[in-house]
């Protein structure tokens, strides 16, 4: 069920670890690409290519937050809550985005620290950081995902 | 803004700056000077010898003499390996990032220095999955070095081979501890591994392996260049030596990293000096110095001197010096519980301690706040935390008792309030 393209990328990591089992985040990673998350067929797929058991490749997949084995919506929208951010408004900007949750889109606290402690309160949206949510760039966020 | 401190920086000499120093802007301020050095005048030896010197202490956290741990490494033949920690995931610590971000070739050239000295040809920076941006502005900065032959094989002309690989994570506060950082390299679950072997004996492929955080290696380019005695004329030393980045957040005007010399300012200075002051005027109640991984300090304590052992001296850790500000509005129990909620996602579930007594902690924390906390619950905290730290195999069974065990402490009145209350006494933000 991967691409070609990704069983490529995949066969060429595996060979530039001194053991091939290194291989295997950045695999799932890259077979998470293909759908926007990581079906059973896909993560076996990611195991076979490195060399790995089925089961082997199934708990890494399950244990990171960045690795998804159910579908996730379309856009999804992760805002910190941890203590820096919380200090700066976190929750009312969750409050105030979850006005514009749908089916598409989906506002998830999280209690994970992004790193973006000085430009609180933030989110993560797909692989961008969206920071200093406050006023406009709030304001501008909330019309963004209105329209998604 | 009032400037406290004549120094002149070191590790982000470019405060403000937003794109990546270039391979030619970095070479004109003497960037791969040390390195060159290095490997056309000194010996691996005289380089750990030159750290050594310096007084550098690893600035992960554990402060951790560096050159101590690259001597560790045994000289017999064979594979070794540097990994770099660059799983950034302390709450209130974003300094790795920007120097990722902003200076990642004085990041490569520490590393390579680094593989330099103990012998190893390969490294690995391991970056935290979410710093997508640092990650590819790293593997940018290593193209262009090994285009210019300052990275890749003979390097510079000699029979010096240096391969830096960026590893990307994918969501895990864990694999910022160094051996579940290892395992996380090597395929497995991220979990860490009990100690003896140690990895500068057992690492990486069951090879040795020094594992240094990237700030750490950010100050090894111009210990090599100017030398051990130049960056002793910067700190307090000889154990508090050389520059220092303080990741300031919380509630003050102006968050962001400020790059100091260690115990040149007090934690009262850096907030008022270089964070323009609390927000609104308002009292300090409480300042987390090491992210949420060690005990608040008070307001008494606010003329500390930010260095390794005037913080622990004064009760807590220096830690990533990831310094939180907490104000008088802000509820202390409701602080624990969002503390203790990050460690109870975080626990890997290795060690039993650590895996239900986060999840205990967290519930009665949450309990006391909602107004539904009972008269022994204090007692039982205390008591819990004791049970987890020092039986896990790893720190963060340890870290997950201090934001319970030192605001237990140091506001029991307030946790009774909110018991005999029956609620929190606070406005809720």
């Amino acid at each position: 069920m991967l691409s070609d393209s990704t069983r490529g990328e995949i066969e060429r990591l595996v060979a530039t670890f001194p053991e091939s089992r290194s291989a295997l985040l950045p695999a799932l990673k890259l077979a998470q690409r293909d759908a926007g998350w990581l079906p059973r067929e896909a993560i076996a797929e990611a195991a076979d290519l490195v060399g790995v058991p089925h089961a082997a490749a199934l708990e890494i997949a399950m244990f990171y937050t960045m690795l998804h084995t159910e579908p996730v919506p379309r856009t999804r929208v992760v805002v910190c809550a941890q203590l820096p951010c919380a200090l700066r408004g976190a929750e009312e900007l969750i409050r105030e985005l979850r006005t514009v949750q749908s089916e598409s889109v989906e506002i998830e606290r999280t209690s994970e620290c992004f790193g973006a402690c000085h430009r609180a309160p933030m989110a993560r949206i797909g692989e961008q950081y969206r920071e200093n949510l406050v006023g406009d760039e709030r304001r501008r966020l909330i019309e963004e995902l209105r329209q998604a | 803004m009032t400037v406290a401190v004549d120094y002149q920086r070191v590790l982000l000499p470019h405060p403000g700056r937003t794109e990546p120093v270039s391979l030619k802007d970095y070479q004109a301020e003497d960037g791969y000077a040390g390195w060159k050095k290095a490997i056309t005048t000194m010996t691996p030896d005289q380089v750990v010898e030159e750290v050594k010197a310096s007084g550098l202490r690893g600035r992960g956290g554990a402060g951790f003499p560096t050159g101590s741990k690259w001597g560790f490494i045994p000289k017999a033949p064979g594979a070794k390996y540097v990994a770099v920690n660059a799983d950034e995931s302390e709450p209130g610590t974003f300094k790795d990032r920007e120097l990722m971000e902003i200076e990642p070739h004085r990041v490569l050239e520490g590393v390579a220095l680094c593989c330099y000295a103990i012998g190893a040809e390969t490294a690995f920076i391991y970056i935290r999955g979410e710093y997508v941006c640092a990650a590819d502005r790293l593997e940018a900065a290593i193209a262009d070095a090994e285009a210019a032959n300052l990275l890749g094989q003979g390097c510079q002309g000699t029979s010096v081979n240096v391969r830096i690989i960026v590893f990307r994570g994918a969501g895990a506060y864990i694999c910022g501890e160094e051996t579940a950082l290892l395992e996380s390299l090597e395929g497995h679950r991220p979990m860490p591994r009990s100690r003896p072997p140690f990895p500068a004996v057992e690492g990486l492929y069951r090879r040795p392996t020094v594992i240094n955080n990237v700030e750490t290696l950010a100050n090894v380019p111009s210990i090599v260049h100017r030398g051990s005695a130049w960056y002793n004329t910067i700190g307090v030393p000889p154990r508090n030596t050389g520059p220092k980045i303080f990741c300031l957040s919380g509630r003050v005007n102006r968050p962001g990293n400020y790059e100091l010399p260690l115990g040149a300012v007090t934690i009262r200075e850096l907030i008022e000096q270089y964070g323009g002051g609390v927000i609104g005027g308002k009292a300090v109640k409480g300042v987390l110095t090491a992210g949420v991984s060690a005990p608040i300090l008070t307001p008494d304590k606010l003329d500390t001197k930010l260095d390794y052992d005037s913080v622990q001296a004064a009760g807590s850790m220096l830690g990533s010096a990831s310094l939180i500000v907490l104000d008088e509005d802000t509820c202390i129990v409701r602080a624990a519980a969002l503390m203790e909620e990050f460690f109870r996602h975080e626990s890997c579930g290795k060690c039993t301690p650590c895996r239900e007594g986060t999840s205990w902690l967290f519930k009665i924390l949450s309990r006391i706040e909602a107004g539904r906390g009972v008269p022994g619950d204090l007692d039982l905290l205390l008591s819990l935390s004791g049970e987890i730290s020092g039986k896990v195999l790893c720190a963060l069974g340890d870290f997950a008792t201090s934001p319970v065990v030192a605001t237990v402490k140091q506001f029991r009145e307030e946790y009774e309030r909110h018991i005999s209350g029956q609620g929190c006494p606070f406005e809720p933000w």
